[in-house]
């Protein structure tokens, strides 16, 4: 030892040193606690407040429930009062959350200075700059300012409306490019009045859809799901058991396609001339209602022309198809045909089809007292846009997220209009494609922040209330017009008495409870508005007869198949016109049919794929979902985009999705794939185009393996007449794997003597709209990777919707596509529990597979051994931009890199309600602990609840289906806590 | 001998900072909290025998406590002029003053991946000396018990409540 300092004191000081050198490193940040000065007495810190208000997403009018976390909205559910929800919204809905807290949302007011760039200012200044250009505009004569918005609900869209007359102008546009127009003025056209109707998809036994993807995008999809799931439940009719009979015609699968049972790949653009051939079948057949008072003769005219012959071989589909479509709505009891797209003929023909077939008033019904038109028809929008491009305005607005730059036919030009103009003022949320060109940037609240109201349809009046303070420094956009119109005065300004749009709903409500209840308290209707979402009565349907002139009409369709391929452009499931693209659940959720994320891409057939050269082969095999690059010319310019190989399109058409392609728009929507707009025409979702293959290679990006289940059955499905027989359908298995004759235990069964969870999920009911997958987002705190890392394998969903390709062999006799929702199977022989060497995959005592972050320490070999693939590692820190963490649950871990996750069938729901059902001294009630995904689906395709409870729901609905019950690969012998239900299919000599 | 002796020494230090950086706790209870007002708990809840609830009311509703609102202290010393209580910080009496907020300085802390619900220990009658320490004979809270996983396992043990893992891990 040297001299001095002993081995044993040297020891004791180094290690000293080090703790003294870690200590100051390590000291928690100073963490504080600042109570409420005066509490608000119905808030309860730790417990959730609700707040119902109205889904701002799409035009279809969901109520929904905001769920509110010391003074924090995290979580968007359906509004169980609300009679178009009726408890359950989309992934889009629920996404509205990260449009709230969207980190690139406007901070502050900004003016452009003359080289470009943007500099803040303050909000006294950008109001100040507001109105003074607003009043010179004025000064200088009457129509001088243009405004184009979004609609946001009679209360506000009023404001909007007399603000600009204020200011001496009548430029107004509500714009909305999957608008109503077609829809409304078919109406017009056949029934003499521009209403929208309600569809009874769940009254028809059949159904024939003429494009309209109705569990996709089309009209209001929440709603049309639920009633689709309705129509296709087993029922017994007259001694049989059925279910109905759904036809889709359209280029492109689609979910719509994926659940129907025919689908009729007709050219793009021809689905109206098939619904005149169906038409003109069912006249000739004989096959209409006879009850009706059209003109059979005006209606022989008005057919002919359209024998079925020529019309299946312009629109390039087999003759039979056309005369069995027009036995199905001919001779069902009751049947819809509904229409979609932009072509006003396809409408009317649709229309047609259910006058004749005796279906108006019952499967569509128009209603008395429906609202009146909100949005402005593209004719007078195309006008406004004009006269900007004349130069007859001087102060252009563009506000509430319609960013005509993106989304406005391309013939108009808008992005050019929208630099012409001298002065133009864009107000929102994320600066967008129509904030390029601004000059005068102002932040505007989220809906979410909003005081509004809505109307959807008659007997439905909704109020839509803010659920939480501001997130960043902004201003309602009603605020802002009502103050500037005050400030211009005049007689039109006086008519605004509002201070501001919160007085101005309440206004409204005042004048909607003197309607509808005169008889009730004014404030007890409000107050009952405000808990229960709006106010809901029972709509009167409303008689209406078709005008026999529409039967003289000549509809022009296209007479032959196109020469060239044509590109049929579809709505994006999540991204749908183009909004959804700043939120990153929704470009990182797989589109269902494809499971491609974050992209746009090309869907082509093999064999067109291999007309244009593509060397590369289809095969469901396939680990990615398509590189190579090609480039299409279309009468409006060309554009490249990476090609996905896919039999669930039509040979030469290539489908391609809208919803990408922004300028601006956020860190999550800029530069990302292509606007499908730029390229479209503008009452049309298709173009003729050419295809030239290119040299370039391009990575698209899909979390999936592989589109065939390898000769397992994971998704199953039975045909109705197995059902019928009551009998097992015969499902091939791989030879090597033996099925044990019942559950194998080798030591003694584990018995669960208090609460057991388990789930019973529907698949005939999943239309795979993937609501649940982000419900299991918003709700677990689920990290988004981004489309690099999806590449490499790695994707955080506990929960996903699979889908598979059936093989052209099984083709007749099994569903258009496999899809069912995949998450953790809580198996009771978990295989992922055995391996963890640290225990951190546990079974509990109520039966679920847990896994314990804290005690995780990465080794993986759970997500090795689950035979499901429903675990995930955290290969990364998950990171939330800011304020994009104020959405997170604060009753779930957020998970740190190297930890394992999975579903815990939302084990804080469990808890909270059974340490609530404790406290109360009872036990659980069925139905009261319901998942994250459970709640969401629209089609209730899942249930949640007590196994050892056989009154529950959920084991109910297993044994009451006990010839669709299946468990996932049970050779596995893992014992899983999911059991399937079948879905059923229409074998395809029987349809 | 320093040949040898320096890179042990080095190493050693090395690993004195690695044990000491893993094993600290940042949600350990700190004792040296002080607070920003002299506020005495032994005053309150000791002398006074104010119950701990009448403070901290959510304790029996909600997974958190919670610190009582300014309000609440107002209540009591802010009627001093009906012969209340003597305030000893003058500002609470004066309405006139907006309303401010007490920054107080955390003593007991849960990492996020503890789940601790008050509700169902106040329920099952688990006094909150138990896991606080007599709070109403301390002038400044400093914790008593470090409040580890050991600490509540022990409790859950004796009184045979849940062991599982899942209820506060998740």
């Amino acid at each position: 030892m040297s001299e001095g300092l002993s081995r044993r004191s040297f020891i004791k000081l180094a290690a000293t040193a080090g703790a003294a050198a870690a200590l100051p490193g390590c000291e928690p940040a100073a963490r504080k606690i600042i109570p409420y000065v005066v509490p608000d007495e119905n808030v309860i810190p730790g417990v959730p407040t609700f707040y119902a208000t109205t889904c701002n997403e799409c035009r279809a009018g969901c109520g929904i429930v905001a769920k509110v976390r010391e003074g924090r909205v995290i979580k968007l559910e359906g509004n169980p009062a609300d009679p178009i929800s009726q408890g359950s919204i989309c992934a889009r809905g629920q996404a509205a959350l990260q449009g709230l807290y969207n980190p690139d949302r406007l901070a502050t007011p900004m003016t452009r200075r003359a080289d470009g760039s943007l500099q803040e200012i303050s909000w006294e200044e950008a109001i100040h700059q507001f109105n003074a250009r607003l009043q010179s505009a004025a000064q200088s004569g009457k129509n001088r300012i243009a405004f184009i918005g979004s609609s946001q609900g009679p209360a506000l869209d009023n404001i909007t409306r007399l603000w600009l007359q204020t200011w001496g102008s009548e430029r107004l546009v509500f714009w909305e490019r999957i608008g109503e127009e077609a829809a409304r003025a078919a109406a017009q056209a056949c029934f003499g009045r521009r209403d929208l109707p309600i569809y009874r998809f769940d009254l028809a036994e059949a159904i024939v859809s003429f494009g309209a993807d109705f569990l996709e995008t089309w009209g209001s999809p929440v709603e049309y799901a639920r009633q689709y799931a309705e129509f296709r439940r087993p029922k017994l009719r007259n001694g049989t058991l059925s279910i109905g009979k759904c036809a889709y015609i359209s280029p492109r699968l689609g979910t719509t396609g994926a659940r129907a049972d025919r689908w009729v790949q007709a050219y793009p653009g021809t689905e109206g001339l098939v619904a005149m051939g169906v038409l003109n079948a069912i006249v000739n057949q004989g096959w209409f209602a006879r009850d009706t008072e059209i003109d059979l003769g005006a209606l022989k005219e008005f057919v002919s022309g359209y024998d079925p012959h020529s019309v299946s071989e312009a629109a390039g589909i087999p003759v039979e198809v056309v005369t069995s479509l027009a036995s199905w709505l001919g001779q069902s009891n009751s049947a819809l045909a509904v229409a979609g797209g932009d072509d006003l003929q396809t409408y009317i023909a649709a229309y047609l089809l259910n006058a004749v077939t005796g279906n108006l008033g019952r499967t569509l019904v128009f209603l008395e007292d429906s609202p009146p038109e909100a949005l402005t028809p593209p004719q007078d929008a195309a006008e406004v846009v004009q006269s900007i491009h004349d130069g007859q305005v001087d102060v252009a607005i563009v506000a509430g997220g319609a960013n005509p730059a993106y989304s406005m036919p391309a013939a108009w030009n808008v992005a050019a209009a929208l630099k012409r103009v001298p002065f133009l003022i864009w107000m929102g949320e994320v600066p967008d494609d129509s904030a390029q060109a601004a000059h005068l940037l102002i932040p505007t609240h989220h809906p979410l922040e909003t005081w509004r109201d809505s109307h959807p349809r008659a007997g439905v009046h909704q109020v839509g209330q803010p659920v939480m303070q501001p997130v960043f420094d902004s201003r309602p956009l009603h605020d802002i017009l009502i103050q500037s119109a005050h400030l211009a005065g005049g007689t039109a300004g006086q008519q605004i008495p509002w201070e501001n749009s919160a007085d101005a709903v309440n206004a409204a409500w005042q004048q909607l409870q003197s309607k509808l209840a005169p008889d009730t308290n004014p404030t007890e209707f409000w107050s009952q508005a405000l808990r229960t979402g709006g106010a809901y009565q029972e709509a009167q349907a409303r008689k209406v007869t078709l005008d026999q002139a529409i039967l003289r009409r000549k509809l022009q369709f296209r007479s032959a198949a196109p020469e060239n391929l044509m590109l049929a452009a579809f709505p994006h499931i999540f991204l749908y016109d183009g909004r959804g693209a700043d939120k990153p659940w929704l470009q990182e959720i797989p589109e269902p049919v494809t499971q491609i994320v974050w992209d746009t891409w090309i869907e082509m057939h093999p064999e067109t794929a291999r007309q244009i050269g593509l060397k590369q082969n289809y095969d469901t095999r396939y680990l990615y979902a398509g590189i190579n690059v090609v480039e299409v010319s279309t009468p409006n310019g060309s554009f490249e985009a990476a090609v996905h190989i896919t039999p669930l399109v039509r040979p030469g058409v290539l489908a391609v999705p809208i919803g990408q392609g922004h300028s601006a728009y956020g860190r999550y929507a800029k530069d990302r794939g292509v606007n499908l707009w730029a390229f479209l025409p503008e009452a049309s979702r298709s173009v003729p185009v050419q295809v030239r293959l290119t040299e370039k290679r391009y990575m698209l990006t899909t979390p999936l393996g592989n589109s065939d289940m390898m000769g397992r059955s994971v998704i199953e499905a039975m045909s109705l007449e197995e059902l019928t027989a009551g009998k097992q359908p015969e499902v091939e298995r791989e030879a090597q794997e033996e099925m044990p004759s019942g559950p194998y235990e080798m030591y003694d069964p584990i018995r669960y003597p208090g609460y057991k969870w388990g789930m019973t999920i529907d698949v005939n009911a999943c239309t795979g709209c993937s609501a649940c997958v982000a419900a299991c987002y918003a709700e677990n705190n689920l990290a988004i990777v981004g489309k690099e890392r999806v590449q490499e394998g790695h994707i955080m969903s506990w929960l996903r919707i699979e889908r598979f390709i059936p093989s052209p062999e099984e083709a007749h006799k099994a569903p258009n596509l496999y899809l069912a929702p995949i998450l953790c199977q809580h198996c009771d022989h978990a295989p992922c529990e055995p391996v963890c060497p640290v225990f951190a995959s546990v079974h509990t005592r109520e039966g679920l597979n847990a896994q314990i972050y804290n005690r995780c320490i990465g080794t993986r070999f759970c997500e090795n051994n689950c035979p499901y693939k429903v675990r995930r590692f955290n290969w990364f820190a998950p990171e939330w931009p800011e304020p994009m963490h104020l959405q997170l649950n604060p009753d779930v871990t957020v998970r740190g890199a190297g930890v394992m996750e999975k579903c815990t069938f939302c084990i804080q729901r469990i808890t909270a309600a059974e340490i609530d059902a404790r406290t109360e001294g009872r036990e659980l009630k069925d139905g009261e602990v319901i998942t994250a995904c459970a709640q969401a689906c629209p089609t209730r395709a899942i249930t949640f609840g007590n196994l050892n409870d056989h009154n529950s729901a959920m084991v109910k609905r297993r044994v009451e289906n006990k010839p669709r019950a299946y468990t996932m690969l049970p050779q596995l012998n893992a014992l899983p806590q999911i059991t399937y239900l079948r879905s059923i299919y229409h074998t395809t000599e029987n349809l | 001998m320093n040949r040898v002796i320096i890179p042990i020494a080095l190493l050693l230090f090395a690993g004195g900072v690695v044990t000491v950086a893993f094993s600290q706790r940042p949600w350990a209870p700190r004792s040296d909290v002080e607070q920003p007002i002299p506020f005495s708990h032994r005053v309150h809840a000791g002398i006074n025998k104010i119950p701990c609830q009448y403070c901290h009311e959510y304790a029996r509703r909600s997974s958190m406590s919670g610190v009582p609102p300014v309000e609440r202290c107002v209540g009591c010393h802010g009627s001093a002029l009906l012969g209340g209580i003597q305030p000893i910080t003058r500002p609470w009496t004066d309405h006139r003053q907006p309303p401010f907020e007490i920054r107080w300085n955390r003593v007991y802390a849960l990492p996020d991946f503890v789940k601790f619900v008050h509700k169902p220990h106040i329920w099952a009658g688990v006094a909150c000396q138990e896991c606080h320490g007599p709070v109403e004979t301390m002038d400044r809270v400093v914790p008593v018990y470090e409040i580890n996983m050991g600490f509540c396992i022990d409790c859950h043990v004796k009184r045979g409540a849940t062991q599982e893992c899942f209820v506060c891990h998740h």
